[in-house]
């Protein structure tokens, strides 16, 4: 069978710079593409603790689903933390305030759950 | 063409400074003459994305202008455009990355349309025009640029549509019911540009018909079919796009508000239907508003319903356009004189 691959994950950055250059003189390209200031945070994908977090993000079935996921995981042993967070509105990112807490959290978060 | 203009072209390609089709390299000197045809300074402060911690200074907009093939003359639509693609109402970080693979339809009305060269009639929904193409193009390279996060953001889509990369609507400058944007407050004859974050659009025909109920019934049932996204949040509504045929029969027993109001009374499922089918959660929001033995309209209140006019004469066709659920505000912006 064939490999799966995702470009996605191969996809690169928008350059910064461009110059076009002819026969006598370059030029700088105006870059039409603004860049967040600061930088975007980064995510670190091993936790540091044992722990999952869950955010219902508010569409539909999610806190459902969730819910089933807690019960799973912690039949399975997984410490899972007892209040499922909500996210008010699915279709814009969480809270400057929700994303503060949650950077400081060492366990897994988990969001973006539903049907 | 130089060698090297071709040579900045590909650079453009592969260095992500692209909506994936050839651009015109944004040399400063165009990129200069687009800034003032918009009437910015390359610094001024156009937008905020403020979730993404991104500032937009109008050299982005012009670049982005230059890029998708737009004249000069284009300058005061863009201008305005350019501002309701930044109005936080719109959401425009939402629209790039959304599973629903929106795109952002651009609807353009009033006397501006004669005097740019807008298609309203032969294919309005797709024209090969090229002021439909490059303001359609534009509001698209807009989003992906503007959208992503300086490009971090992954969209995820799950089926997209063409209008990701050009989607923009011109209205007849003649109307039956009064100019798109008398449907959000401006007045008749103002020339206006109109965004809102929209699927693609779905062809209705009945040629056999011979009421306006008729008509307006084939349309509703358009919106009715299981498939809409509507039927859980109904937080979207639908653009109808009313061709002339099709408009003879309607206006002779409809006013615009009549017509909104004969779709939003008859056009309905049955809710249990639709729970049989899958198409509403299991455990539904009380934003939702999900009543159990009753008909459902895939719309939650009149006002989410909108008509434009456009389209050739000859075929009895409209078409409804379903509005993405994550962004539920339109927004109409006059366009000035720069």
């Amino acid at each position: 069978m064939a490999e799966k691959t995702n470009t996605l994950n191969s996809r690169k950055l928008p350059i910064a710079q461009l110059i076009s250059c002819g026969d006598i003189s370059c030029e700088l390209l105006v870059d039409p593409i603004p860049r967040p200031a600061p930088e975007p945070i980064t995510v670190r994908l091993k936790p540091k603790q044992s722990r999952v977090v869950l955010i219902d993000h508010h569409k539909p079935n999610s806190m459902t689903i969730l819910k089933l996921t807690q019960t799973i995981l912690r039949q399975r042993g997984v410490e899972v933390n007892d209040q499922i967070l909500v996210k008010d509105d699915a279709s814009r990112p969480m809270t400057a305030a929700m994303l503060n807490s949650l950077s400081q959290e060492g366990g897994l978060v988990l969001c973006g759950i539903s049907d | 063409m130089a060698y090297e203009t071709l040579q900045d072209i590909e650079n453009c390609m592969d260095n992500g400074w692209s909506d994936g089709l050839p651009v015109i390299p944004p040399y400063g000197s165009l990129v200069d003459e687009m800034l003032s045809a918009m009437g910015w300074q390359a610094t001024d402060v156009i937008g905020e994305i403020a979730d993404q911690n991104i500032i937009v200074r109008a050299e982005k907009a012009a670049a982005t202008a230059v890029m998708a093939g737009c004249k000069t003359q284009y300058g005061p639509l863009l201008r305005s455009l350019s501002k309701a693609l930044l109005d936080p109402k719109f959401n425009l970080g939402g629209v790039e990355v959304t599973t629903g693979g929106a795109a952002v339809l651009v609807i353009v009305s009033g006397p501006i349309v004669e005097q740019l060269g807008f298609e309203h009639s032969a294919n309005a929904l797709g024209p090969n025009n090229r002021a439909n193409a490059t303001v359609g193009r534009f509001a698209q390279m807009m989003r992906h640029f503007c959208g992503s996060g300086g490009g971090v953001l992954t969209p995820h889509g799950t089926v997209g549509h063409p209008g990701r990369l050009s989607y923009c609507i011109a209205e007849h400058p003649a109307t039956e019911w009064g100019p798109y944007h008398t449907q959000y407050g401006l007045p008749a004859t103002a020339s206006a540009v109109s965004i809102m974050s929209a699927e693609g659009p779905n062809s209705c025909n009945n040629h056999y018909g011979e009421t306006g109920a008729s008509i307006l019934d084939t349309i509703g049932d358009c919106m009715n079919h299981y498939g809409q996204t509507a039927w859980y949040y109904r937080s979207g509504g639908f653009v109808v796009v009313i061709p002339p045929d099709h408009m003879a029969l309607v206006k002779e027993q409809f006013s615009r508000e009549q017509a909104a109001q004969y779709i939003y009374d008859n056009a309905r499922r049955q809710t249990d239907d639709l729970i049989k089918a899958g198409r509403i959660a299991k455990d539904p929001t009380s934003y939702a508003e999900v009543e159990e033995h009753s008909l459902r309209s895939p719309l939650k209140s009149l006002d989410q319903l909108s008509f434009i006019e456009c389209g050739a004469e000859g075929g009895r066709f409209s078409a409804v356009i379903p509005r993405w659920v994550g962004s539920q505000q339109v927004v109409c912006m006059a366009i000035e004189d720069v």
